[in-house]
């Protein structure tokens, strides 16, 4: 009963006129800055959060949350038209996602997008509804020892997604891992590898490497003509729905993405890239379709985006019922509420319910409206593809320098950009896949970061890890999708030694 | 918003009547850079969103925000120092990249004092000791005597190595002669959800973003940093008062590179101490927890040579 008291106090605050036109207004602009190749949710509610002044404290919450999701919504675009991921998350959608494009089914990719975000944003929504407090006292239970595991999880699954082969995959992985650890040392506070460059200290920037790896090595490889134009292909620009048979497939791998994001949102900081890579890896060994994962699957696009956006409305949790922000992003909402003279924390959900379920409930419309929003503007999108190479790069190469200085104000991240544009195009003509060196390097130092806390903690006793039953269950998990990965593999191996045989 | 901006107004206009010695100047005839030396959201990039706005009202010209977060603020102090020294661009300074990094980093381009112009000092965020309910203790002689039965064994965290919460609990460490286990996390955040979460017993943090866990009780605050108890931790003992020499102020203020005019210099103070002075900005530090203590510009300057001079020998205890 309290629970539709809950929604009904949410529904009174949401659904007001103003609020209503500020979810809106903040799904429209959230999606048309994350298009922006380099402009992920993090700089697009920086961009909004002045606007926020001026607003209601629920209203100004409501707009930036619509943004925030709205800009992850907007960043699948750019993955799957232009193979330029706004974060490490949609890294996973471009895996089948651009291949999807570039069979001239980027109409029926981006549909899908917009279904699955907003199956999977509904079903983060009810878990929010029905779990929200006790998933909070869950989310403390998760100390270094089990961090540290979920991130190990988590890398295995980032190899294991890789087209190329699980070799590559771990050697793109190590790579990203290595390119982590340049900076600040969390425990001893020097700097490594930062050949004494100032700027270097807290570490090469996300941002920066996901758009040169990605972005400005998509316009050199399309240069070069390496991968087949489809520029020129005729785009059927109304084709958009999934044939039957695909809205088949993509149901149960829509639920397993909601579920696996539900889960890892409310895990503060690591949620939403960990739960696209686990739940894509996951689909990989579970799907009967495995074999097209990688070459433009539906179910490829389906999951990430599934669980990318369940877990993007259960990282509010963490951040509500504690007050204490997750991510940076989740630290400008939060700013968004001080600025008000809302202190952020526990007793958030208590002293301003209507405030916090007025939010969920906005999530409801939010997404809706995105979804409205969006399948109208797919045919728009498409005809993107349709702008000839020499007018659309430059001015992507544009977007990019652009995007990064605006994040940073600093020149030497272009530079920098620049080169990391080169670095994979060079890795991408030995067919070394970019998304599994992006997780190694998003996730390689949190990983480090947890191991030598917990290590610290145990006074330098590694059973920690085996001893914690949560630590000891996820560490179990990462060897069982090993080993399954490494099956296949030699069945691979034998089928070809007696292909060799017979022939 | 109508009512702000005619009450900002309203002061500016009497700011011009009071002072005619402005009258000299016609800054800012352009847009005014704000650096700040965090990412947007944090409280001290509030301060700064704030007060740029009032500035924008009573000085008729835009102050931006911008963010140059990174290497403990030097990133934003060194790009500061490069810019012209005309008031058109300024910094929201504060401790650490004025008293702690130039120590730290022997290699840090700029001389805290001589190549800036600290011009208005802004308030001044405490830090705190506080332990967790499972620590059994409440007040800090209970934390000393736990941790000097057990040298070692009670964990303490700090939001990095090099961070002030470092510094002073190696200080504290020294002065209690007590040994403590330090756990070094990447901000406050992470420290705050492990804190809570009952990893690490007690944390050296800034006092305001602790007070709503305070008054949930899973906070127990030991001692402030202060010279005198806070007013919004009354009942909690400042260090000095227990009887151990430990002070820590993170100040903010406004600087700019040396060599702004006179002039600009004496229009910004008097517009930021106007701006200080409304009503709504004084209720917004309150709730912010930032403890503010009128100075003068010369007042200011001498207070961030004698911070550079107190934090020198305690950062370096700290970074042995």
């Amino acid at each position: 009963m309290e629970m539709f008291a809950n929604l009904s106090l949410g529904l009174a605050t949401a659904a007001t006129m103003t609020n209503l036109t500020y979810c809106f207004v903040g799904v429209f602009l959230g999606t048309f800055i994350g298009v922006l190749p380099g402009v992920g949710p993090l700089a697009a509610v920086a961009m909004l959060l002045p606007i926020s002044f001026y607003l209601e404290p629920s209203t100004a919450l409501v707009m930036l949350a619509g943004v925030y999701y709205g800009a992850e919504y907007g960043g699948s675009i750019a993955s799957i038209l232009l193979n330029i991921p706004g974060t490490p998350s949609s890294s996973v959608t471009c895996i089948d996602g651009y291949p999807m494009a570039q069979q001239g089914r980027a109409g029926v990719a981006l549909f899908a997008t917009s279904v699955a975000s907003f199956f999977g944003a509904i079903f983060g929504v009810i878990v929010m509804v029905l779990l929200s407090p006790r998933l909070a006292e869950f989310a403390l239970l998760f100390q270094p020892a089990e961090y540290f595991s979920v991130m190990v999880l988590g890398l295995i699954a980032a190899s294991i997604v890789s087209s190329s082969g699980v070799l590559r995959g771990l050697m793109m992985v190590c790579l990203g891992i290595l390119l982590g650890t340049i900076g600040v040392d969390v425990n001893s506070g020097d700097t490594r590898f930062t050949g004494g460059i100032a700027e270097l200290r807290d570490g090469v920037s996300l941002v920066v490497v996901a758009m040169g790896l990605f972005g400005i090595s998509e316009v050199m490889i399309s240069l070069r003509g390496a991968t087949q134009s489809y520029a020129g292909q005729t785009l059927r620009g109304r084709d958009i729905y999934p044939s039957w048979g695909e809205w088949r497939r993509s149901f149960l791998p829509a639920l397993r993405g909601s579920t696996i994001g539900a889960f890892f949102g409310t895990l503060p900081g690591t949620g939403q890239t960990v739960a696209s890579f686990v739940g894509y890896a996951l689909e990989k060994r579970v799907s009967r379709n495995k074999d097209n994962f990688g070459k433009g699957a539906i179910e490829g696009v389906v999951v990430p985006e599934a669980a990318n956006n369940a877990a993007a409305q259960t990282a509010f949790i963490p951040t509500l019922t504690l007050g204490i922000p997750g991510s940076t992003t989740m630290a400008l909402m939060l700013g968004a509420l001080m600025i008000h003279g809302i202190t952020p924390g526990p007793r958030l959900i208590s002293d301003h319910p209507d405030l916090f379920w007025g939010l969920v409930v906005s999530f409801l419309f939010g997404n809706l409206f995105l979804l409205v929003l969006n399948i109208p503007l797919i045919g728009l999108w498409v005809r993107l593809l349709r702008v000839p190479h020499y007018y659309l790069y430059p001015t992507v190469i544009m977007m990019i320098c652009v995007g990064v200085y605006g994040i940073s104000n600093s020149l030497t991240d272009v530079w920098a950009t620049l080169a990391f544009g080169v670095i994979g195009y060079v890795l991408r003509l030995f067919r070394f896949e970019p998304a599994p060196m992006l997780i190694g390097f998003v996730l390689g130092p949190m990983m480090e970061e947890y191991f030598r806390r917990a290590m610290l903690l145990s006074r330098g006793d590694p059973l920690v890890f085996l001893e914690r039953p949560g630590s000891a269950a996820l560490l179990g998990i990462g060897v069982l999708v090993l080993c399954a990965t490494a099956f296949p593999v030699k069945k691979i191996l034998t089928n070809l030694i007696a292909r060799k045989g017979t022939a | 918003m109508q009512r702000r901006t005619l009450l900002a107004t309203t002061v500016a206009a009497l700011a011009t009547l009071s002072m005619p010695v402005l009258a000299d100047t016609n800054w800012p005839e352009r847009p005014v850079r704000i650096l700040v030396s965090f990412p947007p959201g944090g409280s001290s990039d509030l301060v700064a969103r704030l007060l740029g706005e009032k500035l924008s009202a009573s000085l008729g010209q835009q102050f931006v925000v911008e963010n140059k977060p990174g290497a403990a603020g030097t990133v934003a102090a060194s790009a500061l120092k490069e810019a012209e020294s005309d008031g058109y661009t300024l910094m929201l300074s504060n401790l650490t990249p004025f008293n702690v990094a130039p120590i730290r980093f022997p290699d840090t381009p700029y001389d805290a004092i001589a190549d800036f112009d600290h011009i208005t000092y802004v308030g001044t965020v405490h830090l705190g000791l506080f332990a967790a309910p499972s620590m059994g203790v409440s007040d800090l002689a209970g934390l000393i005597d736990a941790a000097k039965a057990d040298p070692g064994a009670y964990e303490y965290g700090s939001s990095g190595v090099g961070s002030w919460g470092h510094i002073i609990a190696e200080q504290f460490q020294n002065v209690s002669d007590t040994e403590l286990f330090h756990i070094p996390y990447k901000g406050s955040g992470p420290m705050r959800l492990d804190f809570r979460g009952g990893v690490v017993p007690s944390i050296f943090d800034a006092v305001p973003q602790n007070l709503p866990a305070v008054e949930e009780g899973t906070a127990i605050p030991l001692a402030v940093t202060a010279t005198e108890r806070l007013s919004s931790l009354p009942d909690v003992p400042t260090f000095t008062e227990l009887g151990y020499d430990i002070v820590a102020e993170n100040w903010l203020g406004f600087s700019a590179p040396v060599g702004v005019p006179e002039d600009i210099k004496t229009k910004l103070d008097s517009a930021l101490t106007d701006a200080m002075a409304l009503p709504e900005v004084k209720a917004q530090f309150d709730t912010w927890g930032l403890v503010r203590a009128p100075k003068t510009s010369e007042a200011f300057s001498e207070y961030v040579s004698a911070q550079l001079d107190q934090w020198t020998p305690m950062v370096k205890a700290a970074m042995e």
